[in-house]
């Protein structure tokens, strides 16, 4: 009996470890700061398990029954635990709160189960040889645990599918105990019977294991996430991979740091070059302050308003210390003044003009942002418009999402606005397309732009605004308030992409 | 191993047994008071509380008991002056509103417009609270055919019609109307129908039936241009029409009855097959859908009472109209008494044997209805397709609800918001159910509304916070089978000599259109008497 015993000491040790392990991984991937991760979370741990040792004076009879009862409790709860994170994160605004009273509760069971196993033991063989066994065993799977868990079970199981193995660990080794002590157990039938629903259940979430992941966006961020939040409004998740910087809002990519030069040069310059005689820009979205970085680039531009819904966005990114790297601390120019509104809202409750308007809002995903690209919107905006104004819209991608384009083109048509689509190639997003508008007709390319460019030229301007064959005008309505077809052909078309 | 220690642990005292089990709840417990306070994280992990956070709220505009007061012929106060005025309009509903611009277009101004609540309006009032406007009953108008070229002419005055066509701010935003059926949103109040071969089948029948009655000629709006009394449909329930046409599946029916319960607060066995096929032929099928303001059509009564201006008197019930022989009649209302040659009575007509002297009643049968306006501090969970501007649920009692902050700019849409939840009390006779509905009381309605909606909205009661209510015992005219042949409407005499009848009930249909309308006949009737003078 001696031989199994300690060994199942190892295998519950291993387990404790892992979960230990499973928690501050998913901690450091979700919220990013791995030291702080790895420190907090193992330190609760490690006190919860102090609090479970303590808590085991409590207990005096019907040991070996406990232990079995903990084993499934630590199972269950242990395998499902990076299960109940992910979800957790992908679903609530409370992870951390979920991820340490997951830990609380593991670590104080686990606590429980090298005393109570060292006094059911302490009886059948000396008290020097049961410590001097049960540590030295708990030490080897210690060790066994933490090479494992980089080496084979994160690149190979994932961390969903690594802690659910243990759980199952944790409930064979109650089994195996419940057999090994079967001529003392009152209620071993209960006790296996509970076993096996365990291991059941936890085979069942084995199986299962990719549609979790799925749906806790696993896949989608497949960097390392260095920030996230969810606020009011939407999550903001910032992924990061060597050089590459990618900012995600729910779950749709906006920029990658690689390329996202390309994407907001062609947003402003192609525009604003044209109108050196412009003093007052309107920024609508682009929280981000990467439009503005470009917009300050014009020495003639003496104010910029910026109206994003969001003020945890425009907080982060005039704070973030690697943000405020990227967009050039432009939110803290005092050229520059941030509003956190609806734009609609906004643009109806103000009488402001404006010189250069840049839309700059997520894709018309549904109804409420797809109110951002109507008649109604476009018209109202070009009441803000001075004379000579022009105004840019990023307009999804005239490859991709054809009609989507034009049929944002045709809106502000319909609006009155005489408009001049244009598109280029931003390799993390593909082909993608501007519409510039004017209030009276009257555009030309600009023969100069600002020095230091990366990827605009005066030569390639022209050039961006011929469309090849697939991506040709074609026949769509307007989008209206009463109709918002642009979200069913956008629908459609990413649909198509996507599948 | 002791045998003490082998023994099952059930024998252990059940404080020392217990004690893990109520650490750990207490960790949990604690954790979900912190996480039900600061997240919106309780739905996942489990940790609702059962019951939600207290709804406040009560009855709204109740004025049942000054009803009940003229009925019951109590005593009403003697007049102490009096004015002479060549011509007076009772009621400041859309009929008297109306019947009141029509005056004014025609530059005459000697009239006044007694209504009896502190608001015009009627049926087209509203409220407005921190989060919205927001109607009390009538919260639309279609898109005006052209035979309407009343209302036609009242939107270009408003601002609602111009050379370049509907003001897209006030046609509903998309998506308009959607169902809840078989466990989730789905898109149009026909989608149960289109779910099935039997149901699209049917359906088709159905608007083959309907074009055909819409090509008679017979259905228009305002009614009055195109409806005969003789009508084969006026003598038959829509029920019975729909039986006769083969139109039997439950979806079909659900479908029909939709409709009769929503424009008339009745069941497709109480509403003659003429104005059940009124509903669906009178207005061309059309993709731009209707014209609504988060208040609904306070909107347009705010702006028509605006034109009255000093001529409206409000919070001033008429309590007796009596003949003055030739010189016309004594309108008693408040402590003033009105000397007039016309009277144009655009209160509903079962009203006119209490107050005018000599009518009999009309006969006619109203609907009662309730009207809740439901404050949410965020959007409840739901399944499904977007929410739409009129969101039915297909086994609600009522007719569902209409989300007053659907027209905002705003592109948020799981914010605060307000709901206004309708119910046509069907299922008895009107007088009884409006006897049920004197006596319910407001916080059993809140329970009632909460249950319908939860089918489709799970956390629907941790999202509303306030409920008002209304009740309306007579909200609207039944047009039951023969309605169009009733005496009161059909004989020019029926009323005595200088009392216009302007109400919508004479239409049996209550709809905008056709209380302007009546409103207009009426005042068109004031102004030739006037001119004979």
């Amino acid at each position: 009996m001696a031989v199994p015993l300690f060994l199942s000491v190892l295998l519950i040790a291993a387990c404790g470890l892992i979960y230990e392990l499973v928690a501050s991984a998913l901690a450091s991937y979700l919220l990013g700061d791995s030291v702080t991760q790895f420190s907090t979370v193992i330190g609760t741990y490690l006190f919860a398990m102090g609090v479970g040792s303590w808590l085991s004076r409590f207990l005096s009879r019907g040991l070996v029954a406990r232990f079995v009862s903990i084993e499934l409790m630590v199972g269950l709860v242990g395998g499902f635990s990076s299960t109940i994170l992910f979800l957790a994160f992908a679903y609530t605004g409370a992870f951390r709160l979920v991820l340490y009273v997951l830990v609380v509760i593991l670590g104080v069971f686990v606590g429980l189960e090298i005393p109570l196993l060292m006094r059911i033991l302490k009886d059948r063989y000396a008290f020097k040889d049961v410590v001097s066994n049960v540590l030295t065993f708990d030490y080897l799977g210690a060790l066994a645990a933490s090479l494992a868990f980089p080496i084979l079970l994160v690149p190979r199981l994932g961390l969903v599918r690594s802690a659910l193995l243990f759980g199952l660990v944790n409930a064979g080794v109650a089994l195996w105990s419940v057999w090994l002590f079967r001529a003392h157990l009152g209620a071993r039938r209960v006790l296996a019977g509970a076993s096996v629903a365990v291991l059941l259940l936890l085979s069942a979430g084995m199986a299962g294991a990719t549609k979790i992941t799925n749906l806790a966006e696993d896949n989608i961020y497949s960097d390392e996430v260095i920030f996230s939040r969810t606020t009011r409004y939407q999550r903001i998740v910032l992924t990061a991979w060597k050089d590459d910087l990618r900012l995600w809002l729910n779950a749709h990519l906006q920029f990658s740091s690689r390329d996202e030069y390309r994407y907001h040069e062609a947003l402003v310059h192609p525009g604003l070059s044209a109108r050196p005689s412009a003093r007052r820009v309107l920024v609508l979205g682009g929280g981000d302050g990467l439009a503005v970085r470009e917009l300050l680039k014009h020495p003639g531009v003496e104010t910029i308003t910026l109206v994003d819904l969001d003020p945890e966005m425009t907080r982060i990114f005039s704070t973030h210390p690697t943000l405020v790297a990227l967009n050039h601390g432009s939110l803290s120019s005092p050229k520059v003044h941030v509003v956190n509104d609806d734009a609609f809202v906004w643009l109806d409750k103000h009488p402001d003009m404006f010189d250069f308007v840049v839309v700059d809002f997520p894709d018309p995903n549904n109804y409420g942002v797809g109110k951002l690209y109507t008649t109604v919107f476009y018209r109202l905006l070009a009441r803000h418009l001075s004379r000579d104004g022009l105004v840019v819209v990023q307009a999804t991608s005239p490859l991709f999402a054809r009609k989507s384009f034009w049929c944002i083109a045709e809106t502000m048509h319909q609006a009155g606005l005489t408009t001049y689509p244009y598109h280029l190639y931003v390799p993390s997003f593909g082909e993608w397309g501007f519409v510039l508008a004017s209030l009276d007709g009257g555009y030309t390319p600009p023969t100069t732009l600002p020095a230091q460019l990366r990827y605009l030229t005066v030569a390639e301007v022209p050039r961006m605004f011929e469309f090849s064959a697939d991506m040709q005008p074609v026949a769509v309505e307007a989008n209206r308030l009463n109709t918002q077809v642009l979200v069913r052909y956008y629908e459609q078309e990413w649909d198509r992409v996507n599948r | 191993m002791s045998p003490d220690e082998n023994k099952d642990s059930s024998s252990s005292p059940p404080s020392r047994r217990t004690f893990l089990l109520a650490s750990g709840a207490a960790v949990v417990a604690a954790g979900a008071a912190i996480v039900s306070r600061f997240t919106n994280a309780p739905a996942l992990l489990g940790l609702d509380r059962k019951s939600g956070p207290r709804i406040s709220g009560g009855w709204v505009n109740e004025s049942a008991a000054l009803g009940h007061r003229l009925r019951d012929g109590a005593s009403m106060p003697t007049p102490r002056r009096i004015v002479r005025v060549p011509a007076v309009a009772v009621g400041g509903g859309i009929a008297g509103l109306s019947a009141a611009w029509q005056l004014e277009r025609h530059g005459f101004r000697d009239y006044v417009l007694l209504e009896m609540e502190r608001d015009a309006g009627g049926n087209a009032r509203g409220g407005e609270n921190a989060v919205s406007r927001y109607p009390w009953a009538a919260h639309y108008v279609p898109v005006p055919g052209p035979r309407a070229t009343l209302v036609r002419e009242l939107f270009r005055e408003l601002g609602v019609l111009t050379d370049t066509g509907w003001d897209e701010r006030t046609l509903c935003f998309a998506p308009q109307e959607r169902l809840f059926v078989h466990g989730e949103w789905q898109s149009g109040l026909d989608a149960e129908l289109l779910g099935s071969h039997t149901g699209r089948d049917e359906l088709h029948r159905f608007d083959d039936l309907i074009a055909e009655q819409r090509r008679s000629g017979e259905f228009t709006i305002p009614m009055a241009l195109g409806a005969r009394a003789g009508s084969a449909l006026d003598r038959m329930s829509f029920a019975h029409w729909l039986d006769a046409a083969g139109l039997r599946s439950p979806a079909m029916r659900w479908y029909a009855e939709y409709g009769t319960r929503d424009d008339y607060g009745a069941s497709t066995r109480d509403t003659s097959a003429w104005a059940g096929v009124h509903y669906h032929a009178a207005r061309e099928p059309t993709e731009q859908g209707p014209l609504t303001w988060p208040e609904g059509n306070t909107w347009i009564a705010r702006r028509l009472a605006a034109r009255v201006g000093t001529r409206l008197i409000t919070g001033t019930p008429v309590h007796r109209i009596l003949s003055n022989g030739r010189k016309g009649w004594r309108v008693r209302a408040g402590d003033a008494e009105y000397l007039c040659d016309d009277v144009i009575f655009a209160a509903p007509t079962f009203l006119t044997p209490y107050i005018v002297e000599g009518m009999r009643a009309p006969g006619f049968v109203y609907s009662p209805w309730l009207v809740a306006n439901l404050t949410l501090d965020r959007w409840p969970e739901e399944r499904g397709v977007p929410p739409a501007w009129d969101n039915v649920l297909r086994s609600g009692v009522g007719l569902g609800y209409v989300v007053a902050t659907h027209q905002a700019l705003r592109a948020r849409e799981d914010g605060p918001t307000v709901w206004t939840y309708y119910c046509a009390l069907t299922t008895r006779d009107p007088a009884t159910e409006r006897r049920v509905l004197q006596t319910s009381t407001w916080s059993d309605w809140v329970e009632r509304i909460m249950m319908e909606l939860a089918v489709a909205h799970p956390n629907i009661r941790r999202c509303v916070t306030h409920v008002d209510i209304v009740r309306l015992g007579h909200a609207m005219v039944r047009p039951t089978v023969a309605f169009l042949g009733a005496d009161a409407r059909r004989d020019p005499q029926w009323a005595p000599r200088g009392i216009h009848l302007a109400h919508s009930d004479l239409s049996g249909l209550s709809l905008f259109e056709e209380a302007q309308y009546r409103g207009v006949v009426a005042a068109d009737a004031v102004l030739a008497s006037q001119h004979r003078r």
